[in-house]
């Protein structure tokens, strides 16, 4: 979402939050090109539309509003020819050692989102890019007393040791907690290409047996004369998001880079597969 | 071993083990043995802190435990303090602004090393991601900043951190320039002329600290 909307010109500075209001056709347009493109579920355009981080953006107290206003523009773009997730990220807020967050203050964040996203009519909520278990398990808790179906990522990192997210959360343990706090579906999403993906994919379905999502980059960013692309081209991607089913995810979709022409490529791949 | 070697190791875990109090308590009993605080330093709590860098290089520490060792290092800093006039600049801190340039919104990195300097005791402006390069210019005039971190995560950005130099160089603010993120290397910190780069979080701290000592 947020790379097409930079195609679109979204302007350095500017929070993708902003343009509910500011472009709303064009955030309606990249709904309808992902939806077109054959996705099951498309989801708003409100990652960082918690009240701590609109604040943040220059948007403080408008955390209803824009919520409701991105349900309204993705539904309309969907038509009912698929789910619509309202999708929910980070905070940006850090618990102690690293800041002073409370589980009480992010849960209030999450409920406030939450809410708005599911009156707005969410089909289901989808949390994503958690770099924190304790934070993504509040997400999760928030998103839970909506009622609705409740998809979560978290994003690791590939060490020495193994994969871990920077406040050292493993895999099958954060999946598991996830799962305990109330998410349906539980999985990865950002930060890495798909080849690393699909082994961290591997390690999760070792360790896990419920429903798992996968959400790759569309490879490391480069620097190309018609700006940023990414060096994994839509074909190969949605090759390695079958690998990533036959390894055993449920649910496969694209993070940073992956325009709806590499949800066109995945469509087909799994519609072709024998 | 010797009482003195044992203080020393005991030191080196404090910081290690993340224990303010502990480190607190250690640095104290030292003042009372009469140890001398740069050898406290140099020779117990500072080797803790480098084998918390290794530690977390290899994956078995994380952020939490990087900042608990810096501010078990800061609370047995505070305690020699008073004792070491001019002798000692690892107790320098300074005024740091810190942001990821215009164009690219990761802030995961840039956030680690706020959080790090902060810990060893830097005062932290942080502009968050995607900032506008002026705002850098603006903010480090505003707080008479020592180090401007900027921190760019893509190849097509990375070009923004020159002309950050660049505007820096002009404006006549003496903050230093450090810059980091996935693409950027020493050659190119040296290249667009910025003071120091720095490969990862524990490493920005270091070279912070040189940069601030001039």
């Amino acid at each position: 979402m947020g790379t097409l909307l930079m195609q679109m010109g979204l302007e350095t500075g500017e929070a993708p939050e902003s343009w509910l209001f500011k472009e709303p056709e064009k955030v309606e347009q990249a709904h309808r090109d992902y939806a077109e493109a054959g996705s099951d579920i498309i989801q708003t355009n409100t990652f960082g539309a918690t009240p701590a981080k609109l604040a943040a953006a220059g948007l403080e107290g408008q955390c209803e509003i824009l919520n409701a206003r991105a349900m309204e523009l993705a539904r309309s773009a969907s038509g009912g020819k698929t789910l619509v997730a309202g999708n929910i990220g980070p905070t940006g807020k850090l618990f102690p050692p690293m800041g002073t967050a409370t589980e009480d203050e992010l849960f209030t964040e999450f409920r406030t989102q939450a809410e708005a996203l599911a009156s707005g009519g969410a089909d289901l909520l989808n949390i994503e890019t958690m770099f924190d278990l304790r934070e993504a398990i509040c997400a999760v808790r928030a998103a839970n007393a909506t009622g609705l179906v409740v998809f979560t990522s978290m994003t690791f990192d590939k060490l020495k040791r193994g994969h871990f997210t920077m406040v050292g959360d493993r895999i099958g343990s954060s999946l598991t907690a996830l799962r305990n706090a109330g998410a349906q579906v539980v999985g990865l999403n950002c930060s890495v290409t798909p080849a690393t993906m699909l082994s961290m994919i591997q390690e999760a379905r070792e360790c896990f047996d419920g429903s798992i999502i996968a959400q790759p980059n569309a490879g490391d960013p480069q620097q190309s004369p018609d700006g940023i692309e990414y060096d994994v081209d839509p074909v190969s991607f949605a090759a390695y998001l079958l690998d990533m089913v036959e390894a055993g995810a449920d649910v496969v979709g694209g993070c940073c880079g992956s325009t709806p022409d590499f949800i066109r490529e995945t469509r087909k791949a799994l519609d072709n597969r024998g | 071993m010797s009482d003195q070697l044992g203080l020393l190791n005991d030191m080196r875990l404090s910081i290690l083990d993340g224990d303010a109090e502990v480190s607190r308590q250690l640095a104290e009993r030292a003042l009372a043995d009469g140890l001398e605080p740069l050898t406290a330093i140099e020779e117990g709590f500072v080797p803790g802190i480098h084998e918390v860098g290794v530690l977390w290089e290899e994956g078995e520490y994380f952020l939490p435990e990087l900042v608990t060792a810096a501010e078990a290092l800061q609370s047995a800093m505070a305690v020699f303090q008073p004792f070491l006039g001019d002798k000692v600049s690892v107790t320098e801190s300074g005024r740091a602004v810190i942001g990821t340039v215009a164009g690219d919104i990761h802030d995961i990195g840039m956030t680690l090393v706020g959080t790090m300097l902060a810990a060893h005791g830097f005062t932290i402006l942080d502009i968050g991601a995607d900032a506008p390069l002026e705002t850098f210019i603006e903010k480090a005039r505003e707080v008479d900043a020592d180090l401007v971190c900027a921190s760019a995560l893509l190849t097509t950005t990375m070009t923004r951190q020159r002309d950050l130099a660049s505007m820096l160089a002009k404006s006549g603010i003496r903050a230093k320039l450090m810059v980091g993120g996935a693409p950027v290397s020493a050659e190119w910190a040296n290249e667009i002329g910025a003071h120091g780069y720095a490969d990862n979080a524990v490493h920005a701290v270091n070279v912070a600290k040189e940069l601030i000592r001039g």
